[in-house]
C-alpha cells in the first residue's frame, strides 16, 4: 500500500467515524426535542391530561423505592413471560407436527388462517366466564396474541424450506428428528426470529390490556387504578414504565438475532 | 458365470406426476437399461434435458421410478411408490449433487462432518480422516469458513468430500465439475481420480462433457434424447493413472470422442 493510498484509507475511516458520532448526537438531539415537547405540551394542556416529564420521572423514582413499581413490573413480567412461552410453543410445534400429516394440514390451514381474523380482545369477556378471574384468562388472551404471529412465520418458514437441503440430509443418513433440528430449523429461524420481534412486545401489551380487565396488581392494573383515581402522573409512569420494558425485550432479541444469523452475509450495519 | 452386477437397471421408466392445468408429462426416460460391476468408474453422457439428474435421483431413490427396475445389491428399489423410499440405501449410495447443497449456517468443516454426525461416527478417527480430506483437496485454512465466504470450485470441493467423508461403496456425482473454469475443474477431475484410486469406489458419474467422460471413465454410457434410453456403450482403453492434463493427445482419444460425439445429439 502506498503513502497516498494510506493517507485516502485513513480519511475515509475519519469520515466514517465523525458521521456515526453525527448520527448518535442527532439520536440524542431527537430525544432532547421530543422530552420538551412533551414538557410544553404537559405545561399547555394541564396536569389533568398530561403528566410533567419530571413529575413522572420522581414517580417512578419514588416507587422504586418503595418496591411497589419492581413488584408491578414483575407481575406483568411473569405474565408475559409464561403466555409468551405457551403461545410460542404451540406455535413452533404445531407447524413441526402439521409438516408430517400433509393432508390434516390440507384440512385444517383454512379454519386456523380463518381464526386469526378474530379479535382476540374481544374474548376476554368469554375467558374471564370461562377461566375464572386469576391469571388463566390472561394467559390465554396473551398465549393467543403470542401464538399466531409465530405460527404463521414457522408454518411459512417449513414451507419455504430447500427441498434439496432435506434431501442432501436423507442421502447421508439423516432420521427425520435430526432433519427437522438441524435443517429445517435453520431455514426457518429467520422467519421465527422476525415473528418473535412482533410477539414479544405484544406479549407485554396483552399482560397489561388483560391486567386493566382483571386482577388488582401488574402495570396494567397500575395504569388503570391511577386513571380511576384521576392520577395522570402514575397513568403516563405506568406507560413509560411498559415502553421501556419492551424497548429492553427488543434490545435483548436485537442482540440474540445478530447472534445466530452471525454467518449470514448481510450488511451489519443494517441491522435493525 | 461372474457375479451379479452391483447395480442393474432394467427397462426403467420415469414420467413425472401431472399438476392441474397442465399436460400429462411426457416420458423422461424409456426402456433404460444397464448395469454397473463393484469398482467401477462409469461415466454417463447425455445432452441437457436427458434426464440425466433425474436418473441419478432415481439410483439414490430420492425419487421413484414409473416402471422397470432398479436393483442394488440384488435388492429392488420401490416402484411408483416415493413413502417406500430409502434414500442414499442406509449409507451406501453416496450422491454429489449438482448445487453443492452445503448448510449455508454451518462452517466447512461442520459441513463435511455433517455425514458423520448423523450417522453418529463422530469420533477421532473420522475426524482426522476428514482433516485429512479437507487437506487433501486445498481446502486447508478454510474449515472455519461458510459456504457464501468460498468460491465456487472450493464449494464443490466440500461438496464432494462431504460424501467421500463417510465413505459410502457407491457414488453419483451429477455435473459436479459442471460450472466450473477449466483449470479448477481439471485440478478438481486430478483430485477426483487420486481419491478414487485410493479407495477404489463405484462411481456414476454424469456429465455432458464428451472430454471428462473419457479422461474419467472405465466406460461410458451415451443417453439419447428423451425419453431417454442408452444410445452407446464405450470401453475406454486408455490405461490408467491418466494423465488428465493432457488426455486429448493421447491416441486412442480421438477416435473414441469421434464415436461417442457421433451418438451424442
Amino acid at each position: 500500500m502506498t503513502s497516498q493510498e494510506a493517507a485516502l484509507d485513513l480519511r475515509e475511516a475519519s469520515r466514517l467515524r465523525w458521521r456515526q458520532y453525527a448520527v448518535t448526537a442527532g439520536r440524542i438531539g431527537l430525544v432532547a426535542l421530543l422530552l420538551g415537547a412533551w414538557k410544553l405540551g404537559a405545561d399547555i394542556a394541564g396536569p389533568l391530561y398530561a403528566a410533567d416529564p419530571l413529575e413522572v420521572l420522581e414517580r417512578i423514582v419514588a416507587d422504586t423505592l418503595s418496591g411497589s413499581l419492581l413488584h408491578h413490573i414483575y407481575v406483568t413480567l411473569r405474565l408475559s413471560a409464561i403466555g409468551f412461552a405457551i403461545g410460542c410453543a404451540c406455535g413452533v410445534a404445531l407447524p413441526f407436527l402439521l409438516r408430517r400429516l400433509p393432508r390434516l394440514t390440507i384440512a385444517v390451514e383454512p379454519y386456523i388462517m380463518a381464526s386469526v381474523g378474530v379479535p382476540k380482545y374481544a374474548l376476554v369477556p368469554l375467558f374471564i366466564l370461562w377461566f375464572g378471574i386469576d391469571d388463566a384468562p390472561k394467559l390465554w388472551l396473551v398465549g393467543l396474541l403470542v401464538f399466531y404471529p409465530v405460527f404463521i412465520a414457522v408454518f411459512a418458514g417449513i414451507r419455504n424450506v430447500d427441498r434439496r437441503l432435506i434431501a442432501m440430509a436423507r442421502v447421508v443418513g439423516a432420521s427425520e428428528a435430526a432433519i427437522s433440528r438441524e435443517v429445517i430449523w435453520n431455514s426457518l429461524l429467520p422467519f421465527f426470529l422476525a415473528a418473535l420481534k412482533i410477539a414479544l412486545p405484544r406479549a407485554v401489551s396483552a399482560a397489561i390490556i388483560g391486567e386493566f380487565l382483571v386482577g388488582n396488581e401488574g402495570l396494567g392494573y397500575m395504569i388503570e387504578s391511577s386513571r380511576n383515581n384521576f392520577d395522570t402522573t402514575g397513568v403516563f409512569t405506568g406507560i413509560v414504565v411498559a415502553t421501556a420494558l419492551v424497548l429492553v425485550i427488543n434490545t435483548a432479541l436485537v442482540r440474540i438475532d445478530r447472534r445466530l444469523n452471525a454467518w449470514r452475509p448481510t450488511d451489519r450495519h443494517m441491522g435493525l | 458365470m461372474a457375479a451379479p452386477p452391483l447395480l442393474e437397471v432394467r427397462d426403467l421408466s420415469k414420467r413425472f406426476a401431472t399438476r392441474a392445468g397442465r399436460d400429462p408429462s411426457s416420458w423422461v426416460i424409456q426402456g433404460l437399461s444397464f448395469a454397473v460391476s463393484d469398482g467401477e468408474f462409469l461415466t454417463i453422457i447425455g445432452p441437457s434435458g436427458s434426464g440425466k439428474t433425474t436418473l441419478l435421483n432415481m439410483l439414490a431413490q430420492i425419487d421413484t421410478a414409473s416402471g422397470g427396475e432398479v436393483r442394488f445389491q440384488s435388492e429392488a428399489a420401490p416402484i411408483d411408490d416415493p413413502k417406500g423410499l430409502n434414500p442414499g440405501l442406509s449409507c451406501k449410495i453416496g450422491y454429489v449433487t449438482q448445487e453443492d447443497n452445503l448448510l449455508p449456517w454451518r462452517t466447512t468443516l461442520q459441513n463435511v462432518l455433517f455425514p458423520l454426525m448423523v450417522q453418529r461416527r463422530l469420533n477421532d478417527e473420522t475426524r482426522e480422516r476428514a482433516q485429512m480430506l479437507i487437506r487433501a483437496v486445498g481446502l486447508a485454512g478454510f474449515e472455519n469458513h461458510y459456504p457464501h465466504e468460498l468460491s465456487g470450485g472450493m464449494k464443490k470441493r466440500a461438496s464432494l468430500i462431504r460424501t467421500l467423508v463417510y465413505d459410502p461403496p457407491v457414488i453419483l456425482m451429477d455435473e459436479p465439475f459442471g460450472a466450473l473454469d477449466a483449470q479448477t475443474r481439471a485440478q478438481l477431475q486430478d483430485d477426483l481420480l487420486r481419491l478414487w484410486s485410493l479407495g477404489r469406489k463405484t462411481i456414476i458419474f454424469v456429465t455432458h462433457d464428451i472430454a471428462e467422460a473419457i479422461a474419467l471413465g472405465d466406460r461410458t454410457l451415451v443417453l439419447s434424447r428423451p425419453p431417454a434410453s442408452i444410445a452407446g456403450e464405450h470401453n475406454n482403453p486408455i490405461p490408467r493413472p491418466r494423465d488428465i492434463a493432457g488426455i486429448m493427445t493421447h491416441p486412442e482419444f480421438a477416435a473414441l470422442y469421434q464415436s461417442i460425439r457421433a451418438q451424442v445429439q
